[in-house]
């Protein structure tokens, strides 16, 4: 069997999508099992018929078919990231073979202003050597609140220097961080190198980041979603009193505005939660509200399907 | 993302810890440090996977591992810079763009020498 879904439907690779409808009716007609019950090699045939037309009679899937996204069975391809592909990137910078590296001596002053590999002034001062120290990189893991808060933190570089890191308010996991002057020492007359800080933010059980937006699930009681409530909610600044209407149902989400992290919101959705044992009393509450209640949740369910 | 020793090594099946080890001492792979040991990037990854290739597919001697480490990143280095210039040039207005590219395609053919002796 043939992986190409060209060759399966007949059809040339620049076959039109109607051609491709065309063809692939064709052979459904010829081939579909129902039409030829028992033969096995008739209904794998059918199944790659239809497999090649799932893929190439879509024409955003055709697209990316074509263009190596996915393979014949539309599954992703996963393509291995080389080296080189970040090595032009700048991430590729931390390899660089240092500022030692190219000796040119036939370039002119352009040269070494433009690649800066023989700092220290024009021809004629070959033997000084100037160069700007190495960038050192390092990583932190932050607790949610003191990324959402903002925060310092004292770390030992590799170099056993002690350096205090800023962490600046509302961080995001990932980011980097420069701190000009805190890398290497300089050769020479050079400046110093940076320090690069790569911040991981850590997971929160309760406060779930979206952009500046912090999202909470608080469970509620039945007699509070019933009657309404007045309840403690925690932010990251702490607790804050929050109203909740009469009658609100699980998933309904409120904002407190200005809650989040640097002026973005933090968005409560409520969960009505019952008692692990429901007790005698509740269960004739519940009785007697079903004697005489009419209120059917589903209609707009069973309208839908 | 981020990933440490144990994480490489998973994902890396071909490298072994006190090897991975070995060329972060080496200075073949550069991680980033915390209090919790070294820390590793997507492109200290793929150079895991590239030093795997050479050392282990196309069979590497030890002692040339570094010399090929280095060509590539002097051709890395020169790449990214001839890519930043090919952009600096990029914002000049079109006449400058096209007597510099004329110019380069002289010097480099050889038709006309820098120092334009004669």
């Amino acid at each position: 069997m043939t992986d190409d879904p060209y060759k399966v439907l007949g059809v040339n690779k620049t076959a039109s999508q109607d051609e491709i409808k065309k063809a692939y009716r064709k052979l459904a007609k010829k081939l579909h099992p129902d039409l030829h019950p028992g033969d096995a090699g008739k209904q794998a045939e059918f199944q790659a018929v239809t497999a090649a037309n799932d893929l190439v009679g879509d024409p955003e899937k055709r697209r990316r078919f074509d263009a190596g996204e996915i393979d014949a069975s539309g599954q992703e391809r996963q393509e291995r990231q080389y080296y080189h592909q970040y090595a032009d990137q700048g991430a590729g910078r931390r390899y660089d073979p240092g500022s030692d590296g190219g000796n040119f001596d036939d370039a002119s002053d352009l040269f070494s202003e433009l690649f800066g590999r023989r700092q220290g002034g024009g021809a004629g001062h070959h033997q000084e050597f100037h160069a700007r120290g190495q960038d050192i990189r390092y990583h932190i893991d932050v607790d949610f609140l003191d990324a959402a808060r903002g925060s310092k933190r004292s770390v030992t570089m590799p170099d056993g220097k002690g350096i205090e890191i800023t962490i600046p308010r509302g961080v995001k996991d990932g980011q980097s961080l420069r701190l000009r002057g805190k890398g290497g020492a300089g050769y020479g007359k050079g400046p110093a190198g940076d320090a690069l800080v790569t911040v991981s933010v850590r997971a929160h059980p309760v406060f779930v980041r979206d952009g500046n937006d912090i999202e909470v699930e608080l469970p509620i009681t039945f007699d509070e979603a019933v009657l309404g409530a007045k309840i403690e909610v925690p932010t990251i600044e702490g607790a804050v009193a929050m109203t909740i209407p009469k009658g609100v149902s699980s998933g309904h989400r409120m904002r407190l505005k200005g809650k989040g992290i640097a002026g973005g919101d933090q968005f409560v959705r409520l969960r009505i939660v019952l008692p692990e044992k429901i007790d005698k009393q509740m269960e004739e509450l519940a009785a007697g509200w079903r004697e005489h209640a009419s209120f059917d949740p589903r209609t707009e369910l069973r309208r839908n399907t | 993302m981020s990933f440490d020793e144990r994480t490489v090594v998973g994902q890396v099946q071909r490298v072994s810890l006190k090897e991975l080890r070995i060329w972060v001492r080496e200075g073949w792979v550069r991680p980033a440090q915390s209090d919790r040991g070294p820390i590793f990037d997507e492109v200290d990854i793929a150079r895991v996977r590239l030093l795997c290739d050479l050392k282990k597919d196309m069979s590497l001697p030890k002692d040339a591992l570094p010399v090929v480490l280095t060509l590539l990143d002097h051709l890395h280095q020169t790449r990214r810079e001839l890519r930043a210039l090919t952009a600096a040039l990029d914002t000049q207005p079109e006449d400058v763009r096209r007597t510099v590219v004329t110019k380069f395609h002289d010097i480099h053919s050889g038709v006309n020498e820098p120092d334009g002796e004669g």
